[in-house]
């Protein structure tokens, strides 16, 4: 079972995305072979996380067990999260200016659920030592560190400040990301802690799936991460599709 | 299965990480015939001596694209290399993509140049084109955030190819095929520097007739060399 734990449906200011969504995404989902991808909709990590994370609860019952949902927390408006029917939270430190160990993200860490954090290497917010920080708070709630620190010459630093944190788990996307440097963290961290995610439809899903496949890696690596390790995490929250 | 071409690779080491020197074991696992190559060297020491280190290579699955240094390297001797692309690295080496040297040396070239977008951008090309419009240029690593700068480039300047390896977002490759069609789009990846994986497994999943396919794998590479 091959499972995309980064994606995101809706469109963003910065740039076009021809297609962003969520029926383009299931048809390249068929294409190539993944079973389902947690989606947060761009809406909510950008201006509007309520509104946002209604159109990811949409986009997901309109194609049941295909997409999970992480809800977007956004620590200045301060909305609503749910418990159940959702993969867990996405956060995203950077658009919402707030560092990661901040306080104001505390409501999010007192659930328990899986968190998806954009991590982005010397960012002032989501920096990995502060995936350190925040994983030794709260050793009981899967930490995913979307990214890995985005730039290559943070993806070592990235593994090494989180080695010694067994919850926190390095997830693949990122523009500039290779297949070598999967290989590598799988080699780093272990293949057990690492995750496939793509960023479609930020970024093309295809690209994103393609360095995991491709990846030098041997095959029982692969399987953990393209999907064994993320199915782990989520247990019951990983429902079948349908 | 038709040929597969990386019209983007480069060969020797880098400053900053440890990687292959070798593009050759990479691509025999990933199944690429022939590709374009530069040399390191060129790039991040002197482009004389890494156009010497490419020139010493002999093996013809490695297609040489040496550097063009208006200026540094003499025109008559760029006119001798028999070579099918060469390289354009302004910003790296400091130079101006339209001033009068290097235009004094593209308008004299008979082949296609490539060009990193990062290494200039779209208003200097546009400009390049303006000034020679008979001259091939192959745009490589175009990112993702700028489709819409790189396709007005396309629009204004129809002798401009695209490398696709960096068209990374979702439907990219397809949207500019539709826009401009598939000869204008070729295979490539800027390995080892940059990722090949992802874009070679894009290749065999593109939404695309197969036509269309092949000539992103070989068949527009080929026609622009």
């Amino acid at each position: 079972m091959i499972l995309d734990a980064h994606g995101h449906v809706g469109t963003w200011p910065d740039f076009l995305i021809p297609d962003p969504t969520a029926d383009g995404l299931i048809a390249t989902m068929d294409r190539i072979g993944v079973s389902a991808m947690g989606i947060s909709h761009l809406l909510a990590v950008g201006p509007d996380a309520a509104a946002g994370n209604r159109l990811a609860f949409e986009a997901a019952r309109s194609h049941p067990g295909r997409f999970g949902v992480w809800q977007v927390y956004n620590p200045h408006q301060r909305n609503p999260l749910v418990t159940e029917g959702v993969w867990g939270v996405k956060l995203h430190p950077d658009v919402h200016e707030c560092p990661l160990d901040d306080p104001r993200y505390d409501p999010v860490w007192e659930l328990g659920l899986p968190v998806l954090a954009h991590g982005q290497t010397d960012s002032p917010w989501s920096d990995p030592s502060r995936f350190a920080v925040v994983a030794a708070r709260h050793p009981d709630v899967p930490l995913l560190m979307g990214h890995s620190g985005l730039w290559p010459y943070g993806f070592a630093r990235a593994a090494r400040l989180v080695a010694n944190h067994a919850n926190v788990l390095l997830e693949t996307c990122g523009s500039k990301t290779t297949g070598r440097w999967i290989a590598r963290l799988a080699a780093m961290a272990g293949a057990d802690r690492v995750v496939f995610g793509s960023d479609a439809c930020f970024l093309d899903l295809r690209v994103g799936f393609g360095r995991v496949a491709l990846a030098p890696l041997a095959e029982p690596d692969r399987a953990l991460i393209q999907g064994g390790n993320l199915a782990r995490i989520l247990g019951h929250r990983l429902t079948p599709r349908i | 299965m038709p040929k597969l071409m990386d019209a983007h690779r480069l060969i020797g080491p880098v400053p900053f990480d440890d990687l292959p020197a070798d593009p050759r074991p990479e691509m025999d696992r990933l199944g690429i015939d022939r590709a374009c190559v530069t040399h390191t060297l060129s790039l991040y020491s002197g482009a004389q001596a890494g156009n010497e280190a490419l020139f010493a290579l002999d093996d013809p699955r490695l297609i040489p694209v040496p550097a063009v240094l208006p200026g540094d390297i003499a025109l008559d001797e760029v006119l001798e290399w028999d070579v099918p692309l060469v390289r354009l690295c302004p910003r790296r080496h400091g130079f101006d993509l339209n001033g009068p040297t290097s235009l004094r040396y593209l308008s004299a070239l008979t082949v296609p140049v490539a060009v990193e977008l990062d290494d200039t951008d779209p208003a200097q090309l546009r400009a390049l084109a303006a000034h020679l419009p008979d001259l091939r240029i192959l745009l490589l690593n175009p990112g993702y955030r700028r489709l819409r700068a790189v396709a007005e480039l396309m629009d204004a300047a129809p002798r401009v190819v695209l490398e696709i390896g960096t068209v990374n977002t979702q439907g990219g490759v397809e949207w500019l095929a539709r826009r401009f069609g598939a000869r204008r789009l070729v295979f490539g990846t800027g390995a080892p520097v940059l990722d090949d994986c992802g874009p070679r497994f894009l290749l065999d999943h593109l939404d695309l007739p197969q036509h269309d396919i092949d000539l992103i794998r070989a068949g527009s590479l080929e026609a622009l060399l």
